[in-house]
């Protein structure tokens, strides 16, 4: 009953805040949108520097598209933007949120790609997704299809992205070839899982122990993990027994770095390449001399941002990306992360959330 | 009649050479195969005269080799000895080899430790690259002469003796017109830079390589390599004494600049890079915080190749570089790289004439060498053990 009455409140908030006023523009009286964002004026490492604000939006031009957000997520580089520690940050006073879904309200004049009614995602970083509304160029969004859950649209275009682009770009891999990954319970963790399945390919999945590890092991293989192991239990028992099953990883993900990395690093078959995407324990990673120079193993970073910022006049490209996630998607081989909701309103308490260990992902509900 | 003989058995192989045998003071024979090159053969030299025509797989002339052996891994200075060993029968695919001479290298003194990926088995001649003079082949051999200077094609074949004999497919000619120490120092370090310096980035001239170990064999062959090719190089080595006698030395090899690795973590390196472009390629053969440097210098995009790892101590590479820098981060292993093209004679063969085109005309030299002899192996090894060395030990048999 209390969870129902929050909702209320929270629903009733959020029309409040929607509410349209009207403004002298161009000579004539017009309705002036506004919206609410979530904004930080400076970076901090504190997430109460990001403030509710009611901001104006700018009137629609010929090529801009106005678009109500539906959900965003909140990811590890959208709080490292907020603290400023992510290599691109944003002007300030700035509003959070790399990546997020949104339907198209109204169009300019010269718009051809989208039409109201659309559900669109942002091309680039830096957008600003944590907010009920937004303006900006027809460029700066690319149209995804309806036909999957909002929950699975508005996090669709980073993680999983990041996990089918890592799966293929740096490893021919065959089916029933070996991936192993640490992070394994991270969106891009499970997403490596469930499109590897989907690729016919064995994955090992190391993850941090915890109270309710059997939990966890349960879920992650019901998603298709073929492994899933402590990081403890690696280090001490090895992975003997799992590698008279399966052949040995040509290909190591890795999002974790430190001590971490290097236990997936010591996992890889000769000329294997671990691929390392994220660094939550804030650790460089220690490379022993001998698996560069004697087992030839590669390492390589990957950037979903930079693939994209690359990929930009290659609409094939990224447009061929997103239909073999949306498909994996629609045929339910690629559920969304488990997620908890908030209503936009509560943003404090998912924000606050997230600092903390073991978390689920939270996305914001507008 | 013992020389006409031996006169007799060169001649077979070979269409037309000038013979020219001479009895020296010591009791050896000469063996001049061609004018200007010479083949010493010891005292034990054994003319059969009961060779006949139809075989040519006979006991070699020579039996015995002087060698250093080890049997058991540990430090060399305790576990190396000078022993002599009786030589197989040559083979009809073997060649005898007289083995000129050859480094100590840290792959050498690795193997004896126990400490590398690959170990003979024991008990085991040290020693991995080394040059020597052919004086017996097999009779299906054909691709190598009586006469050739020969290098091995793998690591472990034990190149620390005076004789050695070895399959012709172990064995790859080199020119014998250049100076024998370059020669005994080619097939590892000199490979290794070059192969480094083209398989990993695409240099242009102009472009710039950072390196740390600059200093070592590699690391001076990559200045002059890449001086070559018009290509730049800074050049990070340990700070010591006599810095500025190193400094020219390798300046005058054509190193672009030389830092020490205290200068390359101060804020004056921006100024120095404004001389030259950012380097795409860093050459690391020391890991530790020097591997990591070198990486904070890197282009976007470049890749760090670690060819070996002096300090002992792992390679710390930060995420970031790896994500928001597109680093790559690789290893090479020249033994590898030659076990992959032992079908493709082409890749070695290629790779070696490039750098005998550079010694001829004197833009590759031996890194600094003292030679040693056999009987003085244990200061050869003390030596060679010794930190901040500069000189390259080298056997000479």
């Amino acid at each position: 009953m209390m969870r129902g009455l929050t909702r209320r409140l929270a629903q009733a908030e959020l029309k409040r805040l929607q509410q349209e006023g009207t403004g002298w523009w161009g000579g004539v009286w017009r309705p002036l949108h506004h919206c609410s964002a979530l904004v930080y004026r400076e970076h901090s490492a504190s997430v109460a520097a990001v403030r509710l604000e009611h901001l104006p939006l700018p009137a629609l031009s010929k090529h801009s598209v106005r678009v109500k957000m539906l959900a965003a997520p909140i990811n590890p580089a959208d709080l490292n933007m907020v603290q400023g520690t992510y290599p691109i940050l944003c002007p300030l006073p700035a509003v959070g949120g790399n990546e997020g879904l949104g339907e198209v309200v109204e169009v300019g004049s010269d718009v051809m790609a989208m039409r109201p009614g659309d559900w669109v995602v942002p091309m680039d970083a830096g957008f600003g997704t944590w907010r009920t509304e937004v303006v900006c160029e027809e460029t700066d969004l690319i149209s995804v299809p309806k036909d999957i859950s909002v929950l699975g649209a508005a996090t669709i275009a980073v993680n999983p992205c990041t996990a089918y682009r890592m799966l293929h770009d740096f490893q021919a891999l065959t089916p029933g070839s070996t991936v192993i990954q640490n992070g394994a319970n991270s969106a891009v963790g499970q997403a490596v899982i469930q499109i590897a399945a989907s690729l016919d390919l064995r994955t090992i999945n190391l993850i941090r122990d915890r109270p309710n590890c059997g939990e966890l092991v349960k879920e992650l293989k019901a998603l298709g993990a073929d492994y899933v192991i402590t990081e403890e239990e690696v280090t001490s028992s090895g992975l003997h027994h799992v590698f008279q099953e399966v052949p040995k990883p040509k290909l190591g993900l890795n999002c974790v770095g430190g001590v971490s990395g290097s236990l997936v690093l010591s996992h890889l078959d000769y000329g294997g390449t671990l691929v390392t995407y994220g660094g939550m324990a804030k650790r460089p990673l220690q490379i022993p001399a001998k698996s560069l120079i004697f087992k030839n193993i590669t390492l390589q970073g990957f950037w979903m941002t930079q693939w994209k910022r690359n990929h930009r006049q290659d609409k094939a490209c990224l447009k061929s990306m997103l239909d073999s996630v949306y498909e994996l998607a629609r045929s339910g081989q690629l559920r969304p992360p488990n997620c908890i909701q908030t209503p936009f309103p509560l943003y404090t308490q998912a924000l606050q959330a997230t600092a903390q260990r073991h978390q689920r992902k939270h996305v914001l509900i507008m | 009649m013992e020389i006409l003989r031996f006169a007799h058995i060169i001649l077979r192989d070979f269409v037309v050479h000038k013979v020219v045998v001479r009895k020296i003071a010591t009791g050896a024979w000469t063996l001049s195969v061609n004018p200007g090159r010479s083949a010493c053969l010891n005292g034990s030299l054994q003319l059969d005269r009961n060779i006949s025509r139809s075989t040519f797989s006979v006991e070699p002339s020579v039996k015995e080799s002087t060698a250093l052996i080890y049997r058991c891994h540990g430090e060399p200075s305790q576990v190396v000895t000078l022993e002599t060993l009786k030589l197989p029968p040559l083979r009809s695919t073997s060649v005898l080899v007289k083995m000129l001479a050859a480094p100590i290298n840290p792959s050498d003194i690795n193997m004896i430790q126990g400490t590398y990926a690959i170990l003979p088995d024991l008990p085991a001649v040290g020693g991995n690259e080394g040059v020597g003079q052919v004086i017996e082949v097999g009779i299906e051999v054909k691709t190598i002469k009586v006469g050739d200077w020969v290098i091995p094609r793998d690591a472990g074949l034990g190149m620390w003796q005076t004789a050695v004999v070895l399959s012709a497919d172990d064995l790859v000619t080199v020119p014998s017109d250049i100076p024998v120490l370059s020669a005994a120092t080619l097939g590892v370090n000199p490979c290794t830079a070059l192969r480094m310096l083209s398989d990993f980035e695409d240099l242009k001239p102009g472009d710039t390589v950072i390196q740390n170990a600059a200093n070592s064999a590699v690391g001076q062959a990559v200045i002059q390599i890449a001086a070559a090719k018009g290509v730049q190089t800074v050049n990070v080595v340990r700070d010591r004494p006599n810095l500025q006698k190193l400094t020219d030395g390798l300046k005058a090899m054509g190193a672009t600049c030389v830092i020490t690795e205290e200068t390359l973590r101060r804020p004056e390196m921006k100024e120095i890079f404004k001389s030259y472009p950012r380097p795409k390629l860093a050459l690391n053969g020391v890991g530790g915080k020097s591997a990591t440097e070198l990486l904070r210098h890197l282009q976007s995009g470049g890749t760090m190749v670690t060819y070996g790892g002096m300090a002992k101590q792992p390679v710390t590479v930060p995420v970031s570089a790896l994500i928001f820098k597109n680093v790559k981060i690789r290893g090479f292993w020249v033994t590898q790289w030659k076990r992959d093209h032992k079908h493709d004679d082409e890749a070695l063969h290629s790779m070696l004439e490039e750098l005998c085109t550079l010694i001829r005309t004197g833009k590759l030299s031996s890194p600094a060498c003292t030679q040693v002899g056999m009987l003085d192996f244990h200061k050869a090894l003390h030596s060679a053990m010794k930190p901040y060395t500069s000189m390259k030990q080298v056997l000479v048999m």
